[in-house]
């Protein structure tokens, strides 16, 4: 009997403890910049799905490619239809690492400098990457900044000939999210 | 001979002009005004995301009525959620922001309760179904 509740003890502050190491945000913020000779290109994403696990360092982010918005309606078409292909592929992921998680203490208040890296899939093509960013911990939440550059021709996304030289072949992604613990 | 190509060039002029008003300055699409191309309850068009993930609802305006649990005011978007399990992000459902003209209609809302509404489809995020743009449905 004695045993059985130690058991139960266990298991269930591991689950406790597991829980309140994870942090999520849904309504996250990417935004991405070019600018190139014909037009510059600036869209917003507020509603990106965030999940970091503050103890192994694992972090995932999950985009849905038409919550992009656009100033002009006209752009945001293109950005659909031609370049992202988006009915075909959707949802744009990241899964990584934090990999120098042992030196940010996320239950500390603070700003920690960060290095990530992992895989990135965008318009179905998946790349390697690795970028730094930082962390600012306060009391009820972590804020994560970011920011780094792709090229388009990475992820399998053609500018249309009409177009080419006019528009610029790399994209500047910035990424800010407020992440929450997670409560069950 | 000077007169035709006068003429033409005017031609030329008013339809440049005309694609640049009314093509590179196109409006966002009116969603509100839209009429639905989908209708179903929450749960229905959770389960059919969750079925299928890439089914083609993405883009669609679609309405669904259901019981909301919550409603989350940030950064001035309102977002009314439905939710229908349990994963690694928390709680999964339906996720829908509205159209920022009705905020103060919305902050009146006492979660639970019944909502009807329509909205832009965005996909299914493996989470979460999300509309965008939404407004109440009549």
């Amino acid at each position: 009997m004695k045993k059985t509740v130690l058991i139960f003890f266990a298991i269930f502050f591991s689950a406790v403890s597991s829980q309140a190491q994870k942090y999520i945000t849904k309504s996250g913020k990417i935004s991405f910049f070019s600018d190139g000779p014909l037009e510059k290109i600036e869209a917003k994403n507020n509603k990106v799905n965030a999940a970091i696990d503050a103890k192994s360092g694992l972090i995932v982010f999950k985009v849905l490619m038409k919550s992009f918005v656009f100033e002009k309606a006209l752009m945001q078409e293109h950005f659909n239809e031609n370049y992202v292909e988006s009915d075909k592929y959707p949802l744009s992921t990241f899964k990584g690492k934090i990999t120098n998680i042992k030196d940010i203490d996320f239950t500390k208040e603070g700003t920690y400098d960060a290095t990530v890296e992992g895989d990135l899939t965008i318009h179905g093509k998946t790349n390697r990457i690795k970028t730094n960013g930082k962390f600012i911990v306060s009391s009820n939440s972590i804020n994560g900044k970011s920011s780094f550059t792709i090229k388009l021709a990475d992820y399998n996304i053609e500018i249309p000939k009409i177009v080419t030289g006019k528009i610029a072949e790399e994209i500047l992604i910035s990424v800010d999210v407020d992440l929450k613990p997670l409560k069950r | 001979m000077k007169k035709l190509i006068l003429i033409i060039s005017a031609l030329g002029l008013a339809a440049g002009i005309y694609v640049w008003f009314y093509v590179y300055n196109k409006p966002h699409t009116d969603y509100e005004n839209k009429p639905p191309d989908y209708i179903m309850t929450a749960k229905e068009l959770y389960d059919r995301f969750v079925e299928n993930p890439n089914l083609n609802y993405t883009g669609k305006v679609i309405q669904i009525n259901g019981v909301f649990q919550s409603v989350e005011d940030d950064d001035s978007l309102i977002t009314v959620v439905f939710v229908f399990n349990e994963g690694m992000f928390g709680s999964e459902g339906v996720r829908c922001t509205f159209i920022p003209r009705f905020n103060e209609q919305l902050r009146k809302l006492k979660a639970p309760g019944p909502i009807s509404l329509k909205g832009f489809c965005s996909g299914y995020n493996g989470t979460d179904v999300i509309l965008e743009h939404c407004s109440p449905a009549n």
